[in-house]
């Protein structure tokens, strides 16, 4: 029993003593030395003044150094001109100077091989060797030091980086190319991306690890920058991988667009709808498909979106979408042709306003072509046959040089339409291309034959056909009656 | 004379064989004109394009549409050069041609529908009714082919002729396909299955006999002729025999 109450003294004594130390750790191992500076130092306001003026807090926060990696050693251990004895006064001519002194007390304990051993420190070497002064309070904070394995030096993420690469860094490539690596912080937080850490993208990078990567070239750089997209966008990387875009990349073409070619890396803009957002996106095609965007631009599509600012006209990405930009010269593509036109052009509250009739998806579709390719579609999907390309839209109208139709004289026209009749129809003569209505309807104005004989027709066949039905169903009831 | 007999009843022969040929010619090439044409007319119809993609697709039925119009405009022809050629031998008397009594008899019949007369009119060989349909699938059918051959050839047509016959042809050929199927096929089958007198089916066209009972209350003048030139002693009257092909012997007993 005895015994017993003994041991859970014991236990009692051994639990204090582990939690006061666990607790006041910190508190008992400031050297008595530090604490002497820091009756001082850990007053606020104190500050130090170089001699260009400029002047910077002397302030130790004597909590924060409690908690450094650093907050047992004495203030001489980096300080070696002061101590509790003498307080001598010296001036540097700046700042830089000042801590290109510190750096060197650094090296006192951390040697120069200790540091080179961290591939984070790469460019600082290279800065040395450069004549460049790199300073380790930029990252490692003078007095709140914390140890590097699982200790944040700085409270934010991206406030660490920029600590570099803030600077006039670079990255050469294996094939000699450079490229700065300074980032514009501002730049940044003024798009869409602002709230991102630098690592959300960077990924492998942290406060921890700086792994040492080399690319054969920029553009490879680029390439492989873009997989961090899909990290958070990945329903458009999935898109991405329909692309023709993706097709051409994935056969080794690294001119192939990837994300940041249209986005951009740091400076991302939200996507706007607005005209100024239709505008710019054009120009983000255009940077590779200058001749179609020239050809379009004089368009009366690309007319009206540049010089009148209009929002009705489809720019690229309307009818070759954004992410899974499809190869326009399939069949299948063709064949999706008169649904993408009568997106807009069979929608009253788009062209209507533009006195452009609203029936010409529906004549289309109704006439011979437009079955065919109906079928054709149709074929293609259940039957897997293979087949012949048939006339859409685009094949009379053009593609990107889509011209009105409003102001042209209509000779012209038919001398034209003859020659797109002729590409395939290739017997075709002078009178073909009147085989086909233009859009119209009949009505008593347009083709007035054709509407008057569907007018007959229409009458005619009901009367017709109730008329003998009803001769039949008489001479049966009369036939009924007589019996 | 011109008789058999079916079960003890007197039959009459009142069609040839040409006839006959003819008659299932125009079925057979109607049948399939009429299945692929009117699913090319209803094209947005989900049955039309179940069909379409069973027959292989729009080309296999445009093609077998074509050439069957051209099995068709063949029997067009073959009836043509056999009426002219029977009118030019006087071994047809033409007894399609419209007259005025055709309407007087539509009038007729209207009356005693009504009740208004006791009597039917009293029609000869091919009452008003038959001539209207006759008229309409001739007609109808030389409309057909030179439509569908516009449709077909539209590049050969348009080099001598405005290019606007092209969309015309097309209403053309689709309108009175319509009528056609309406007044020829559809209200045709049900009169020849629900006429009283024939019900369940007309069977002369097939058989090409007719019983006397029928004709004499659908054809009173053709019989009267018919048994009044036998009793006079010309039992091989050539009229319904344009081309001279021999009608079965007459004194066959049909079935």
């Amino acid at each position: 029993m005895i015994k017993g109450k003994g041991l859970a003294l014991g236990f009692a004594l051994v639990f204090l003593a582990v939690a006061a130390s666990a607790g006041y750790a910190r508190d008992t191992d400031l050297s008595a030395q530090a604490r002497k500076c820091l009756r001082c130092h850990d007053k606020e306001k104190i500050e130090v003044t170089f001699q260009d003026g400029e002047s910077v807090p002397a302030r130790v926060v004597s909590d924060a150094f409690k908690a450094s990696a650093h907050g047992v050693l004495d203030c001489t251990s980096c300080h070696g001109a002061y101590s509790p004895e003498g307080h001598p006064k010296r001036q540097f001519p700046d700042r830089d100077q000042f801590r290109a002194r510190m750096n060197s007390a650094c090296r006192g304990c951390h040697s120069f091989e200790q540091i080179r051993a961290k591939s984070i420190h790469a460019g600082i070497q290279k800065r040395e060797s450069e004549g460049k002064a790199a300073f380790c309070s930029d990252c490692h904070e003078a007095h709140s030091m914390t140890a590097v394995r699982g200790g944040k030096i700085y409270a934010g993420e991206k406030q660490y980086c920029m600590s570099c690469h803030r600077q006039d860094l670079s990255m050469t490539f294996r094939n000699k190319e450079r490229i700065s690596l300074k980032v514009d912080l501002s730049e940044l937080e003024s798009f869409a991306h602002d709230r991102l850490r630098c690592s959300d993208c960077h990924y492998g990078f942290s406060q921890e690890e700086h792994p040492k990567r080399t690319f054969r070239s920029r553009r490879d750089y680029t390439v492989a920058s873009s997989e961090s997209c899909r990290r958070c966008h990945f329903d458009k990387y999935t898109k991405t991988l329909d692309s023709v875009h993706y097709t051409i990349l994935s056969q080794g073409n690294l001119a192939a667009p990837v994300c940041n070619d249209c986005h951009g890396a740091h400076g991302i803009a939200r996507v706007s709808h607005g005209i100024k957002g239709r505008i710019l996106t054009t120009q983000k095609c255009r940077k590779c498909h200058t001749g179609i965007y020239e050809v379009y631009a004089k368009s009366v599509h690309g007319k009206a979106l540049l010089s009148e600012q209009n929002q009705d006209v489809p720019i690229c990405i309307d009818c070759h979408t954004a992410h899974d930009i499809q190869n326009p010269l399939t069949l299948d593509y063709h064949e999706r042709i008169p649904q993408m036109c009568g997106n807009c052009h069979a929608n009253p509250s788009v062209v209507a306003k533009y006195n452009l009739s609203t029936d010409v998806l529906k004549t289309y579709l109704s006439d011979f072509h437009g079955v065919t390719l109906g079928f054709y579609k149709k074929q293609r999907e259940k039957l897997y046959k293979p087949a012949r390309p048939i006339a859409v839209c685009t094949d009379c109208h053009g593609t990107h040089s889509i011209m009105t139709m409003a102001a042209s004289d209509p000779k012209v026209v038919k001398a034209n339409l003859a020659k797109r009749c002729q590409k395939c129809h290739r017997e075709a003569g002078e009178q073909f291309p009147s085989a086909w209505m233009f859009h119209y309807k009949p009505s008593p104005t347009k083709y007035p034959l054709i509407f008057l004989v569907n007018a007959a027709y229409r009458i005619f066949i009901p009367i017709m056909f109730i008329g003998l039905v009803l001769q039949v169903l008489l001479h049966i009831w009369r036939y009924a009656v007589n019996r | 004379m011109r008789t058999g007999r079916d079960g003890g009843k007197p039959m009459i022969r009142r069609f040839s064989r040409l006839r006959i040929a003819e008659h299932w010619w125009i079925i057979l090439s109607t049948l399939v004109l009429f299945a692929t044409g009117l699913c090319q007319r209803f094209w947005h119809l989900e049955s039309s394009q179940w069909f379409i993609l069973k027959m292989g697709g729009i080309d296999n039925v445009r093609l077998i549409h074509r050439y069957t119009g051209l099995f068709f405009s063949l029997e067009l022809i073959v009836h043509v050069v056999a009426a002219v050629a029977g009118l030019a031998r006087g071994r047809w008397e033409g007894s399609m041609a419209i007259s005025r009594k055709d309407f007087t008899d539509a009038v007729q019949n209207m009356r005693y529908y009504f009740g208004l007369d006791d009597q039917p009119a009293k029609c000869d060989r091919y009452d008003y009714m038959e001539k209207f349909e006759y008229w309409t699938i001739l007609a109808g059918g030389f409309l057909m082919v030179l439509t569908g051959a516009v449709l077909w050839f539209p590049i050969l047509f348009t080099r001598f002729l405005p290019g606007e016959i092209i969309p015309t042809a097309k209403v053309l050929h689709s309108n009175e396909a319509l009528l056609i199927f309406l007044i020829n096929a559809l209200w045709h089958i049900l009169n020849a299955v629900f006429s009283p007198e024939a019900f369940p089916l007309d069977t002369c066209i097939f058989t090409g006999y007719i019983s006397r009972e029928r004709m004499a209350r659908e054809h009173p003048l053709e019989l009267a002729r018919i048994e009044s030139e036998s009793a006079a002693g010309h039992p091989e009257h050539p009229r319904e025999k344009p081309l001279g092909i021999p009608v079965a012997n007459p004194e066959t007993v049909r079935r």
